[in-house]
C-alpha cells in the first residue's frame, strides 16, 4: 500500500466504523437517551418515579453477583415472544395494590436506573416485576438464603454469604430468617442479613413497573387466548 | 475432516531458508513468545473457571459429587457462578485470546512487511502490563468489583492499566508496519490493522461509558460515608445496553475474527503452496465484514426496549453477514480443501487445525445468520444458544487458528521441534469432538430451551424451562472438560519442549565454554609411536 492507498484505506475502516457507531450507540441516544418522566395534566405526580437510595445500592450488589447473567429485566411485547404469556409482564398496580397492570416494557421504565440490567440468559425467570410475585422482603431473604424451597432442583446458588448469625441482643431483630427447626439457628441466636443483603432486597422490591405509560402503550393488559 | 498424520518432529531444521525471514523471526522471537506463553497461561486458568462454572449451571442433585462445589459457592462469594462465569470469560477473551492475537499480529506484520520488529522493548512492557492488568481485573471480579457489563466487568482501575498497556503494544506493531519493504503488500496486513485500529476506539468508547464509576461499591455500602454517594453510567437507560451490545461483538467480529482472520489468510496458501482460492473476491469479502459485521449487536436487542428502527436497520444488515461469511468460506475453506486433496497434510499439525478453524468460521457466520432472523431470534435469544455462538468465535475459530498459528511459530522462534506427534494428535481430537459436542449441546439444548421458554401454554413455567436445560447444562459441562483436556495438554506440551529447548540450549553453551576456557593442553605423545610409525 502507497501512503494515498493506505490514506483511502484508514477513511474507509473509520467510515464503516461511523455508520455502525451511529446506528447502534449515537441514533438511540438521540432518540431515546433524554427521555423525560411523563407528568399527566393536573396532576404534579409524575411517571416512571425514581426508586429510593437504598435501592440504588443494591443495583451494586446485584452487578458485583452477577445476577443478569441468568436473569433479564425486559419483557418483549406479546407480538415478539412469549414473556407476558410466562407471566413476566404482570405488575402490582401502584395506584391500587389490588389490581394488576399487565404490559410490555419501554425505553422509558429505565430512565431512573443508574445501571441498567436487560439481561442476555434466561436461566432464571425475568425480574422486571419481581415485586409483584415477591411482596414483602421477609419472603425474599427466605428465598435468597434457600432458593430451593420453592424450587427443589433450581440452579439458584443460595446467597448464604449475605446473611451473617449473631447473637441475639434484646429484642430479636426485625428482619431476621424465620427457618423451619432443621434449619434455624441455635436458640439466643439468629440469621440477619448484611447490609449488602439488604440493599440487594431493596433494589428487587423496587422493581415493579406498575404505571401506564401513556404515550407509549394503551395500558391495554393481555388476555391469553381462549382454547378452543 | 482433516485427519491427523505423523508431524515432523526434529531438534532442529525449522528455520526459514529465506534468511531475510529468519532474521525477521529471530527479532520477534522473545515478544511473541512472552505473548504466547502468558497467553496460553490465562487459557489454562479460563479453561477451569470455565468448566467449574459450568459446573454450577446443573442444579445441587444432577451430578454425584458436584454438591461440593454448590455448596461452596453457597457460602463464598468468590465461588458463586455470577463471579466465576465472568471471569472464566475475562480471561478467555482478555489472557488468552487478545494477548495471543497480539502475538500474532505482531508476527504477521513483521512477516508480511518484511521489517524487523520495531521498538521490541516497548512491545514487552506493554505485554507485561497487559498481563498485569488482566491479573488484577480478574482478581477485582473476584472481590465483588464486577460491573456486570458482558465483557467489560474489569473494574475502572484494572481497564486503565489495559488501556495503557494496549497503546504501548499498538505503538510496535504500528511502526513495524510503518518500516515496511515496499512491494510487501498482504491481505493479511489489511485484517491485522483493521482489528489494531477497532480496538482502541471500543474498549476506549467501552470502558469510559460503560465501565466508569463515580465512586467504588465498597465505600458506596459504607453507612458512615457522606451521603452524596452516587455512581451512574454516562450512557443513560437502555443505552447502555445498546453500547453494551456494540462493544461485545465489536470485540469478536472486529478485533478477534479479524487477528485470525489475517493469519489463516497468510498461512493457508503459504502451506498448501497454492493461491487463494477466488481470490479476486478477498477485497469484497473483507470490506463487506467491515461494514456489516459489528451489526450483529442488534441480535440482543430484537423485541426490547430499543429503538425500532435501529434493530430494523440492524437485522436487515447483519442479515447479509451470509455474503462475507460465503465469500470468506470460498476462499479459506476453498483453498484449504484443495490444498489437502492436491498435496496431502502439509507438515501435518498445523493444517488441520486452520482447516478446522476456517471450517468453523463458516459455521460461527451461519448461527449468526440464523440469529438475524426475526423469528428465529424471538425463540433463541435469552437460551443457551447465546454462549453457543460465543464458543464459536471465542473457543473454536479464534483458538483454533491461535494453536494452528503457534504450532507453525513456536518452532520458527525457537529452531526447535514439538516433541510429541501423540499429544498433539490427543489435543487436536479433544478440540474437535470437544467444540463439536458444545455446537450439539449447546445449540441444540439452546432451540430446545427457546421452543420452552416461547411456549404459548400459560401453564409452561421457567421451571419447566430448566427442566429441559439441565441435561444440555450438564452435557455443555462434560464437552467443555473435553476441551479442557485438550488445552491442558497442549499447555503441558509447550511446556515441555521449553524446558526441553532451554536444556538444549544449556548444553550447547557448556560446550562452547568448555571449548572456549578450557586450558589448552598439548596431547601427550603416544607411548611406543615409534613401535606404531614403523
Amino acid at each position: 500500500m502507497s501512503i494515498p492507498q493506505f490514506r483511502t484505506f484508514f477513511f474507509l475502516i473509520l467510515a464503516s466504523f461511523l455508520f455502525a457507531w451511529f446506528g447502534l450507540v449515537v441514533f438511540p441516544w438521540l432518540t431515546v437517551g433524554h427521555l423525560p418522566p411523563i407528568q399527566e395534566e393536573g396532576s404534579t405526580d409524575i411517571i416512571p418515579w425514581d426508586i429510593a437510595g437504598a435501592a440504588h445500592q443494591g443495583e451494586l450488589v446485584y452487578a458485583a453477583n452477577g445476577c443478569a447473567y441468568c436473569h433479564t429485566q425486559q419483557v418483549r411485547a406479546s407480538t415478539s415472544g412469549a414473556d407476558i404469556i410466562r407471566g413476566w409482564g404482570t405488575a402490582t398496580d401502584d395506584s391500587d395494590p389490588k389490581k394488576e397492570i399487565t404490559r410490555r416494557t419501554y425505553p422509558r421504565d429505565y430512565i431512573w436506573q443508574h445501571q441498567t440490567f436487560l439481561g442476555h440468559n434466561r436461566s432464571g425467570a425475568d425480574l422486571s416485576n419481581l415485586a409483584h410475585r415477591f411482596q414483602t422482603a421477609a419472603e425474599l431473604y427466605r428465598y435468597l438464603y434457600d432458593p430451593y424451597i420453592l424450587n427443589a432442583h433450581s440452579s439458584m446458588p443460595a446467597y448464604r454469604y449475605l446473611f451473617t448469625t449473631r447473637r441475639v441482643t434484646g429484642a430479636p431483630y426485625e428482619d431476621a430468617l424465620v427457618l423451619a427447626a432443621a434449619d434455624a439457628p441455635p436458640a439466643g441466636w439468629e440469621i440477619v442479613p448484611t447490609a449488602e443483603g439488604k440493599s440487594l432486597v431493596a433494589y428487587l422490591l423496587s422493581l415493579n413497573k406498575g404505571y401506564h405509560l401513556v404515550p407509549d402503550e394503551s395500558g391495554v393488559p393481555y388476555v391469553p387466548p381462549s382454547k378452543s | 475432516m482433516a485427519t491427523l498424520p505423523s508431524p515432523g518432529i526434529a531438534d532442529k531444521g525449522f528455520v526459514s531458508t529465506n534468511p531475510e525471514l529468519a532474521a525477521i523471526d529471530a527479532s520477534v522471537r522473545w515478544p511473541v513468545l512472552i505473548c504466547f506463553l502468558t497467553a496460553v497461561h490465562w487459557m489454562v486458568v479460563g479453561t477451569f473457571l470455565l468448566v467449574y462454572a459450568s459446573s454450577l449451571t446443573h442444579p445441587q442433585d444432577s451430578v454425584p459429587g458436584l454438591g461440593l462445589f454448590v455448596d461452596l459457592s453457597d457460602y463464598c462469594s468468590f465461588f458463586t457462578y455470577g463471579h466465576v462465569w465472568p471471569a472464566a470469560l475475562d480471561s478467555l477473551v482478555y489472557g488468552w485470546a487478545s494477548t495471543a492475537g497480539m502475538g500474532l499480529a505482531i508476527w504477521l506484520l513483521a512477516r508480511t512487511c518484511r521489517s524487523l520488529v520495531r521498538a521490541p522493548g516497548v512491545l514487552v512492557t506493554g505485554i507485561v502490563f497487559w498481563n498485569v492488568g488482566v491479573a488484577v481485573g480478574l482478581t477485582g471480579i473476584f472481590l465483588g468489583g464486577s460491573s456486570s457489563v458482558e465483557l467489560l466487568e474489569f473494574p475502572e482501575y484494572a481497564s486503565w492499566i489495559l488501556w495503557l498497556a494496549y497503546v504501548l503494544m499498538a505503538i510496535s506493531a504500528v511502526l513495524t508496519f510503518l518500516g515496511r519493504k515496499p512491494g510487501h503488500d498482504h491481505l493479511a496486513q489489511s485484517w491485522v490493522l483493521v482489528a489494531l485500529f477497532a480496538f482502541p476506539w471500543l474498549y476506549a468508547a467501552g470502558s469510559t461509558l460503560l465501565g466508569t464509576r463515580l465512586q467504588a461499591p465498597s465505600s458506596a455500602l459504607d453507612p458512615n460515608a457522606s451521603a452524596s454517594w452516587s455512581f451512574s453510567l454516562p450512557g443513560s437507560g437502555v443505552v447502555q445496553e445498546l453500547i453494551g451490545s456494540w462493544y461485545v461483538h465489536g470485540i469478536y467480529t472486529l478485533w478477534l475474527a479479524p487477528l485470525a482472520l489475517g493469519v489463516l489468510y497468510y498461512l493457508i496458501p503459504k502451506m498448501s503452496g497454492i493461491n487463494i482460492e477466488y481470490s479476486s473476491k478477498a477485497k469484497a469479502a473483507f470490506w463487506s465484514w467491515i461494514v456489516l459485521a459489528p451489526w450483529t449487536a442488534v441480535h440482543d436487542l430484537v423485541g426490547g426496549p430499543f429503538p425500532a428502527d435501529t434493530v430494523t436497520v440492524g437485522l436487515i444488515l447483519s442479515g447479509l453477514i451470509f455474503i462475507p461469511v460465503t465469500l470468506i468460506g470460498l476462499n479459506l475453506v476453498g483453498t484449504a480443501i484443495d490444498g489437502e486433496n492436491r498435496q496431502g497434510h502439509h507438515g501435518g499439525v498445523v493444517f488441520p487445525f486452520l482447516t478446522l478453524a476456517a471450517v468453523i468460521f463458516v459455521v460461527a457466520g451461519a448461527s449468526e445468520q440464523l440469529l438475524s432472523i426475526r423469528s428465529i431470534n424471538q425463540v433463541l435469544r435469552f437460551t443457551m444458544f447465546r454462549e453457543c455462538n460465543t464458543f464459536l468465535w471465542v473457543y473454536g475459530f479464534f483458538s483454533f487458528t491461535a494453536f494452528g498459528a503457534m504450532y507453525y511459530i513456536v518452532p520458527r522462534l525457537l529452531d526447535f521441534g514439538w516433541r510429541s506427534a501423540l499429544l498433539i494428535r490427543i489435543h487436536y481430537y479433544a478440540s474437535v469432538y470437544g467444540i463439536l459436542l458444545v455446537l450439539a449441546m449447546l445449540g441444540f439444548g439452546g432451540i430446545m430451551q427457546g421452543f420452552t421458554l416461547e411456549n404459548p401454554d400459560p401453564r409452561v413455567t421457567i421451571v419447566t424451562a430448566d427442566e429441559v436445560a439441565v441435561s444440555f447444562y450438564i452435557g455443555t459441562t462434560l464437552c467443555l472438560s473435553l476441551i479442557s483436556i485438550g488445552n491442558g495438554i497442549f499447555a503441558l506440551h509447550l511446556g515441555w519442549m521449553l524446558l526441553d529447548w532451554l536444556r538444549q540450549q544449556v548444553r550447547r553453551s557448556r560446550l562452547a565454554s568448555e571449548i572456549l576456557f578450557e586450558p589448552y593442553v598439548e596431547e601427550a605423545p603416544a607411548k611406543n609411536s615409534e613401535e606404531v610409525s614403523v
